[in-house]
């Protein structure tokens, strides 16, 4: 299994680097993995990854793209309710990216 | 040298025959739990008689798929049909009337057939896709069939051998009665050639030509909701539960 | 990942130079230990591999006719080589159809056939070594199993089958891939591929309702399971979780609306999609196609509909009568099948695709539309493999073909077709299907797409197409995710039924 330090803790991931104990989250874990990803970590960032960790303890996935988008939009105004400003925020896709800086489990699937 | 080839050509037949049946057994005995025509495919048995009878006449889906391969595989293997039927006149006495009007044909056939072959083989050698994917073996039956249609034609046209003595050879083999044949070479190796073919074909990729009849692909029905598809194995399964 | 670049077009589309071992490798992802065994696979890769790989190869030998002939027939004619997405856009030589079957063939001589057990060099055959073995593991998931080359060969031989008997192989040693076999495990434990829970799809669905009111002022229901309800309707979960895909399930609710079809899904049979079929392996895709039978019964539906998902249709269409007894035409002694037979209504095609549903509505003039609503569009159509060659829609062969477009007609204005060569049956697989959709293979999927880039890019060219339907959940997240490494918009693809959802008129706000 493959791992990632981070302020001298080692957390182990699964091959593609997601977390495997979501438990062992952490600010700075996300920090990492985003620097990994070449996702430089804003407010905005945090505001939907903040989302995913919520959505996930409830439901135990991550949210569908548009239950993200609705909740994005209501939070922080329509205008950003979109996947543009998502994608925006994460290049490779919302999904994904934001859910492995989340330190969710990658959705799996024909998504 | 008669006896010889008469114990050649049984084993060889033999083995042709024996080799080929249990081969289609197998084929036949063999389950095809799934329904899995390459769509779009015919709905009825007859649309699948048709669909098959142009794959195998035609040619049907290597048209589609390369118009030299098309054109060479289907001179070669449409004349060697007519050489093949042409060579019946050696097996029956009186010589059936159809296999008397194709004669001519045939003869002319065995120059396409060549042609054929050629073609076939020049397309393994220098188109770089095929000739990665060539065993020697592939190369090997391409010559055998190549030398099996030269030393044909040589007797045909340039060193004839004594035809009525070889049809008594071989009418009298068929009645188990073993008489002379002609001790002339080109004969004897074509010959030699025949039998090797026979005996080669039930364990190679010859096989294609029973196999084809087999493809599921090809030969199932188009009509898997409206009736219900069950293999013993797969029907096994339900009583299990 | 930054990395990976779209391969350039070829300027004629020519056959390639060969570049033998472009894509020589490890492969995607193994399972774990955790993923096998939750499946019943065996953890890792057994101590005696060679014997047990031998034996099952064997022993699905004298299963399947298609892999025994198939074994046999091959005249390495060449017909299929030049016929794989994957081999257009990698050059690799062992991604050509005939030599990805000689992977297998080479070791079926070796210990199947007398030629191959007296004379191996002559007849190419090999020993099954570590190195063997790893190739197969490397190519065998280089195939989406499209089933292209099957159209052309002159036997029929269909490589899919040979990929999913190698997968089955694999599995059966403890060598699996990951993404599939871990998907597998989901479907098994939640009930789809997503391994999305009942609360968290009822959420999504509550969320799809108060959506379309809110774009339509009508009531839309996304029931589940409710019992007594006419219509099940199945369909893959990417549907309830991904863009573009969910659009489509809005415009399946539409038209279920218009049409007044009381409908319900299953929290259950959540999933349309079996990856079973992708694996190569009968038990799993016996055992995901009995969740469907399963949640029928329980919730006492008269029709299955299947929503937009390519290997889900082939599944459902060719393989659930078989498997499940959802279709016709059962034994009279057959119990297993007449309970679930006994209970369909006939008068319908069981399992029917949602387009058959939504085409036969509008020939019915059941359903009414506002074509302008997508005048933005200028449309084209993407056939899905396993659509293409693995099913049919309608009474008439090639009605898969004809009723999307059909529909699509009916919603729209400006239709184009891409170049005949590539559609139809003659359709490139968008390369990400086959249980291949996964990132560790997306150098993979970029290349495997690049015929139908290509003529995707001369119809933009000459038509200004902006947007290509699809009605396959997998061509949809692929398309999404390398389209725009060719320079497209990723909102350029999307499914039948989102055009559908755009134009349907549902009557007067209430």
């Amino acid at each position: 299994m493959a791992s990632i330090e981070v302020g001298g803790k080692s957390y182990e991931t699964d091959e593609e680097g997601y977390l495997v104990n979501l438990a062992e989250w952490n600010a700075d874990v996300a920090n990492y993995i985003a620097k990994t990803e070449s996702v430089e970590m804003t407010d905005q960032h945090w505001e939907v990854i903040n989302f995913l960790r919520e959505y996930f303890d409830e439901y135990q996935i991550a949210p569908a793209v548009r239950v993200l988008t609705k909740a994005i939009g209501k939070k922080l105004g329509a205008e950003k309710g979109n996947s543009e400003y998502l994608y925006g925020l994460f290049p490779y896709g919302p999904g994904k990216q934001a859910c492995k800086i989340a330190g969710l489990p990658k959705p799996t699937g024909c998504v | 040298m008669s006896m010889l080839f008469a114990i050649l050509f049984y084993l060889a037949t033999l083995v042709f025959v024996v080799g080929l049946l249990q081969r289609i057994r197998t084929y036949a005995a063999t389950p095809a739990p799934l329904k899995i025509p390459t769509t779009p495919a015919p709905t009825t048995t007859g649309g699948v008689v048709l669909r098959m009878t142009r794959e195998v006449v035609f040619f049907e889906s290597l048209f589609k798929a390369n118009l030299w391969t098309w054109s060479m595989g289907w001179l070669f293997h449409a004349s060697l049909a007519l050489v093949t039927l042409r060579h019946l006149r050696y097996f029956t006495e009186p010589v059936w009337g159809w296999v008397a009007f194709i004669q001519p044909f045939g003869i002319y056939a065995g120059i396409t057939m060549l042609l054929g072959l050629c073609g076939l083989w020049v397309r393994r050698l220098f188109v770089e896709r095929i000739r990665y994917i060539s065993t020697p073996s592939d190369h090997l039956m391409l010559l055998l069939l190549i030398a099996i249609t030269v030393s044909g034609l040589l007797m045909q046209f340039v060193a004839h051998t004594d035809v009525v003595a070889v049809k008594g050879y071989f009418i009298g083999l068929m009645h188990l009665d073993i008489r002379v044949l002609p001790s002339d070479l080109l004969l004897m190796l074509h010959l030699m050639l025949v039998t090797t073919l026979l005996v080669v074909f039930p364990f190679s990729k010859l096989l294609h030509a029973p196999g084809v009849f087999f493809s599921p692909t090809r030969n199932q029905t188009d009509n898997p909701r409206e009736k219900r598809h069950l293999s013993a194995w797969a029907a096994k399964l339900e009583s299990e539960k | 990942m930054a990395d990976i670049t779209a391969p350039a077009y070829r300027i004629i589309p020519i056959v390639p130079a060969l570049k033998p071992d472009a894509m020589a490798g490890k492969g995607p992802f193994v399972a774990s230990d955790k993923i096998n065994e939750a499946i019943g696979f065996p953890g890792q890769l057994v101590e005696d591999w060679h014997d047990k790989a031998i034996a099952k190869m064997g022993e699905l030998l004298s299963k399947y006719r298609s892999l025994k002939v198939y074994m046999d027939a091959c005249v390495h004619c060449g017909a299929c080589s030049d016929k794989c997405h994957y081999f257009i856009g990698t050059q690799d030589p062992k991604n050509m159809p005939v030599a990805r079957q000689d992977l297998m063939r080479s070791v079926y001589r070796r210990y199947f056939t007398l030629p191959g057990k007296l004379f191996p060099k002559l007849v190419g055959a090999r020993d099954l070594t570590r190195e063997v073995l790893d190739e197969w593991y490397n190519y065998f998931n280089q195939c989406s199993e499209c089933r292209r080359c099957s159209v052309f060969c002159p036997y029929g031989i269909d490589t899919a089958e040979v990929t999913m008997a190698a997968r089955e192989i694999l599995d059966s040693i403890g060598y699996g891939q990951k993404y599939s076999n871990e998907i597998i495990g989901k479907v098994h434990k939640i009930g789809n591929n997503l391994g999305l829970p009942g609360p968290a799809l009822i959420d999504t669905l509550e969320g799809l309702e108060e959506d379309v009111k809110e774009a339509t002022g009508i009531d839309v229901r996304f029931p589940i399971d409710v019992k007594g309800a006419e219509v099940l309707l199945i369909t893959p979960s990417a549907d309830f979780f991904a863009e573009p895909h969910i659009d489509s399930l809005i415009g399946y609710a539409k038209v279920f609306h218009a049409t007044g079809t009381s409908w319900t899904l299953s929290s259950m049979a959540s999933e349309a999609g079996n990856f079973g079929m992708f694996i190569g392996n009968y038990d799993q895709l016996r055992k995901i196609a009995l969740r469907i039978r399963e949640a029928a019964l329980e919730l006492g539906v008269k029709r299955i509909v299947v929503g937009e998902c390519g290997h889900a249709w082939r599944v459902a269409y060719s393989f659930w009568n078989t498997l499940s007894g959802v279709g016709d035409g059962a034994g009279e002694v057959d119990r297993f099948a007449q309970m679930l037979q006994k209970q369909l209504d006939h008068r319908y095609k069981q399992p029917t695709h949602i387009c058959e549903f939504t085409w036969d509505a509008i020939e019915r003039n059941a359903l009414t539309f506002d074509k302008a609503k997508n005048d933005k569009h200028i449309i084209t159509f993407h056939d899905s493999c396993n659509v293409a060659r693995g099913s049919r829609m309608g009474d008439l062969p090639g009605g898969q073909f004809e009723i999307p477009r059909n529909i699509i007609k009916a919603v729209a204005s400006n239709f184009v077709e891409m170049s005949p060569e590539t559609t139809r049956e003659q359709t490139f697989c968008c390369g990400g299907g086959g249980g291949l959709l996964t990132d560790d293979l997306l150098d993979l999927r970029v290349k495997g797409a690049l015929p139908r880039m290509e003529v995707l890019q001369q119809v933009v060219d000459e038509h200004g197409v902006n947007f290509m339907a699809t009605i396959c959940a997998i061509c949809k997240a692929q398309f999404t995710k390398v389209m725009p490494i060719y320079g497209f918009d990723r909102r350029m693809v999307g499914g039948v039924h989102q055009l559908v959802s755009n134009a349907i008129i549902l009557g007067e706000e209430k």
